[in-house]
């Protein structure tokens, strides 16, 4: 969590840009200036190159606000672990506040302190609230707490992969289970990937149609995938197939 | 409403996340790390424990009340998930794991896309 001065807008993988927005930090209004909720990280500067920039993993939570009588604009609210200062003091005061979390955790009366910075973004365009909250949904999904000791995560490249079961060679790829292989795809392809789980996960039992969307690399795949058939065994087999909807 | 790649669900079937999953369309409450609280409607959770809520009425630390249309908690500033009385905690899990072993078997048939674990 920086404030800085002369720091560029991003230009990579910005998911939502938003003009007109006041930023309004710890209660105290910054000015108009433009929002930018990108991969990396959320950052507002105002038309002279004045802005602040947050990390994603420093941002507790996230939300739309459109309850007046809290506060008089429709908002996007946004709760910051840390204390954001001055230039300089920021990075210094995120460090003493990252010791404070973890002595906070550990201890059930320590917690009660820990310092949060409260930021509401203000759009001139009340409409654009549900997608700057939606982009910032997904741009946290982005970042999983790397500090997360409980969880055991630990399952990266042990995907059963098929192929180098079935025929004894994982080179010539038709069909990938691992994440080695979701990042064959192309962005297309995984977007259809994606689309297609979700479909999956609502119901298995729905009757479904496809858009006629195909990449390249995911035909073989996604014909394999489709048929419904528990006598369908080799993947590929459906390669020249008529995709039937 | 639920993208969940491969990793997400692996993750998910081995810890009780599951059965912060399964409340979806559930309202409840979500005590925050700082003492804050979160009461709506779940829309999502994640294997990271993300939890998405709508009509929220929020809780500061403060004692100060607010609605919110929409709230991201970040999973990391989660305390506890309160779980409504009604639900049935082993069924709910049972079910939620039942739906990732549907969708992994959908493909193929019975080929199994996850052998087990690296440890």
């Amino acid at each position: 969590m920086v404030l800085v001065r002369n720091l560029r807008p991003p230009t990579e993988g910005v998911r939502h840009e938003e003009a007109n927005t006041t930023a309004v930090l710890s209660g105290q209004q910054l000015g108009c200036g433009t929002l930018y909720v990108a991969e990396t990280r959320l950052s507002w500067f105002d038309g002279s190159g004045m802005g602040f920039s947050l990390e994603y993993p420093s941002i507790s939570l996230h939300a739309i606000s459109r309850d007046v009588s809290a506060y008089p604009e429709e908002h996007l609210y946004v709760m910051v672990n840390g204390k954001l200062g001055g230039e300089g003091e920021a990075e210094m005061t995120e460090k003493a506040a990252e010791e404070e979390d973890d002595d906070g955790s550990d201890s059930s009366n320590g917690d009660e302190e820990e310092v949060i910075t409260e930021i509401r973004f203000v759009p001139r365009d009340k409409a654009s609230l549900e997608s700057m909250f939606s982009a910032m949904c997904e741009c946290q999904a982005l970042h999983p707490d790397p500090d997360d000791e409980d969880s055991d995560n630990d399952f990266e490249g042990e995907e059963y992969n098929v192929e180098e079961a079935e025929y004894g060679h994982a080179d010539v790829p038709t069909f990938y289970t691992c994440d080695e292989g979701l990042s064959s795809l192309t962005q297309e392809g995984q977007a259809t990937l994606e689309r297609l789980e979700g479909m999956l996960a609502q119901s298995v039992a729905q009757q479904y149609h496809m858009a006629g969307v195909r990449t390249e690399e995911t035909k073989a795949e996604f014909e394999d995938g489709m048929e419904v058939d528990a006598a369908v065994a080799e993947a590929g087999q459906f390669e020249d197939a008529d995709v039937e909807h | 409403m639920v993208v969940n790649s491969i990793r997400e669900r692996t993750i998910a079937e081995n810890s009780m996340v599951v059965l912060l999953q399964g409340l979806q369309g559930e309202v409840t409450t979500v005590d925050l790390r700082d003492e804050s609280s979160a009461r709506g409607l779940v829309l999502n959770v994640d294997a990271f424990m993300n939890i998405r809520l709508k009509d929220v009425l929020f809780l500061d630390r403060r004692g100060q009340t607010a609605q919110l249309q929409d709230l991201f908690i970040t999973g990391r500033n989660v305390r506890y998930v309160h779980i409504p009385d009604h639900v049935n905690i082993m069924k709910t899990m049972e079910s939620q794991l039942a739906k990732i072993h549907r969708v992994r078997n959908f493909a193929g048939g019975g080929r199994k896309e996850f052998g087990g674990r690296k440890k």
